[in-house]
């Protein structure tokens, strides 16, 4: 039996930036089950390029293919988490779990039962259930990572986008975090591309590196 | 400040005092100014009538207090009833326009117009929708209350799209990337996003209602302004300042009611909860009546 990889991503000849290019010439494709450590220094498009697969910023050239759900198919972790401070932790966490629903689900009636124990599940794994009906904004740093962490788990996405996510827990959360993150993962054969400061961290969570430098992206294979 | 801006400044100043001498023209005409007004003060404002507080001679008052059935009462009661319906249409019907004119929000195609009614809405002070509105349902409350919730729509809807504008792009990024709909993003992340604000705009702009009450009152749209007008054309200026006295007590009070609901939905001491004393004392001498105390470590665990 041939196993065929499920291709989520393909960058063709692909440029990234604002007014000039940070990355030129990326030519990759992202596969199912893959899990992606984007490494440089600061200021060097690691963020861009992942806004740029998000759709959130056109490229400067080439083409980016996401054979995604355009609802629902990718999960974003912005570096400042994208919470809504004002509202609870169990509202945040739903917002992932509605996108899963039809667009024509009003937004101000409750998701339903089902629904709602995937983000049950996701704040028990994160070890934040407790915490589900406090207000984000009072939540400590690394709590607000959880929460955001839930959220995408409780969306269940094809592709995971995270921006330094892992930034402001300490050891034995980076751990539950990851494990969580990979179980999602394998459970919903997608992949996921997280940029990460750490090359240590990333070495031990990633099964791919993507290395910029001298504005090129280099692939490196961990395991 | 470098040279520049210090010549931009004064420059500007310089222009100001121009044109202010330029308008006033003959300062002559102003000599004895202050002494009219104390004349006037004297013989006329000072001291208020405070009889617009007792119970009107006709119709006869069954009310347990008879206070109920003073001018002062009846007025300020029928101001307040009109400002808090014309809020709350006027909210309701801000709400989804300030999110189609929020360029953040929505596409330009849909903020321009928004942004243009919004404005043709508040360019017309709430003094002659409420004299269009008199054309067509006859003095009363029903025009005072249409005068005002339009004037709200326009004016809240303003400072709401600049609240929605306003909020951080992060949770409205990972909305777009997760595919949630304009709807979605506008009542889960915006309005949520900015709800302090527009609780706070609400209450304003209550507030500011129930000022303006005595105005559009004025053209007989109902309200403590339909007394004050009456005795205004009586020249009775002493029940004037006696009921504009009741007016500014009651905004005072209001003022008060809006700070505490706004720090009950800040209850984790994003604002602090006002005292008595905040409102009438400077903030030094209130401040050093009621220390702040440390504020809260988040509850739950710490990382």
């Amino acid at each position: 039996m041939i196993d065929v990889e499920e291709v989520l991503v393909h960058l063709h000849d692909v440029a990234v930036g604002y007014d000039s290019p940070l990355i030129e010439d990326i030519n990759i494709e992202v596969i199912a089950g893959d899990v992606i450590a984007v490494l440089g220094p600061s200021g060097i498009g690691k963020t861009t390029l992942l806004r740029t697969i998000a759709g959130l910023v056109r490229p400067l050239e080439g083409e980016v293919e996401l054979a995604v759900p355009s609802r629902g198919g990718l999960g974003y972790i912005p570096q400042r988490l994208g919470l809504v401070g004002n509202a609870s932790v169990r509202t945040n966490i739903e917002m992932g779990v509605r996108v899963g629903l039809s667009r024509w689900y009003p937004p101000f009636i409750p998701v339903p039962a089902k629904q709602r124990t995937y983000a049950d599940r996701a704040m028990e794994d994160l070890g934040i259930l407790h915490l589900a009906e406090h207000p984000v904004r009072i939540l400590s740093g690394g709590q607000q990572r959880r929460v955001a962490t839930a959220k995408t788990v409780a969306q269940r996405p094809k592709l995971v986008l995270a921006d330094e996510f892992l930034g402001e827990l300490d050891d034995d959360n980076v751990d539950v975090v990851m494990r969580t993150v990979r179980e999602a993962i394998k459970a919903q054969n997608s992949a996921m591309i997280m940029v990460e400061h750490h090359e240590e961290l990333a070495r031990q969570v990633a099964n791919r590196i993507w290395r910029i430098e001298d504005h090129r992206l280099v692939e490196e294979l961990v395991r | 400040m470098n040279k520049r801006t210090a010549l931009v400044g004064l420059g500007l100043l310089g222009l100001t005092f121009i044109v202010f001498i330029d308008l006033v023209g003959n300062w002559g005409r102003l000599s004895g100014g202050w002494t009219n007004l104390g004349i006037f003060f004297e013989e006329s404002l000072w001291p208020p009538d405070w009889s617009v507080l007792e119970a009107q001679s006709y119709p006869v008052c069954d009310a347990r207090f008879e206070f109920t059935c003073s001018v002062a009462w009846l007025g300020m009661v029928e101001t307040i009833k009109i400002a808090f319906v014309a809020t709350m249409i006027g909210f309701i019907v801000a709400l989804p326009l300030s999110v189609l004119a929020a360029s953040n929000l929505s596409p330009i195609e849909f903020a321009i117009p928004a942004r243009i009614l919004l404005a043709a809405m508040r360019s017309l002070p709430s003094i002659i929708w409420a004299v269009l509105f008199m054309i067509i349902f006859d003095m009363g409350t029903l025009a005072g209350i249409c005068a005002m919730s339009f004037y709200t729509v326009g004016y809240l809807g303003k400072l709401q799209f600049e609240s929605m504008e306003g909020i951080k792009n992060a949770p409205l990024e990972a909305a777009k990337a997760m595919g949630m709909t304009r709807t979605e993003t506008a009542w889960l992340v915006a309005i949520p996003e900015s709800a302090n604000n527009l609780l706070s705009h609400l209450l304003f702009m209550f507030e500011y209602n129930v000022r303006h009450g005595t105005v559009i009152g004025l053209v007989g749209a109902g309200g403590i302004g339909l007394y004050i007008n009456t005795y205004l054309k009586l020249a009775q200026y002493d029940k004037v300042v006696a009921l504009l006295l009741v007016v500014f007590l009651v905004v005072v009070v209001i003022d008060f009611v809006s700070m505490a609901l706004r720090s009950a939905v800040n209850e984790e001491s994003d604002v602090d909860r006002p005292t008595w004393s905040s409102l009438f004392l400077p903030a030094a001498i209130s401040s050093a009546m009621h220390p702040t105390p440390m504020k809260k470590e988040p509850s739950g665990e710490s990382e």
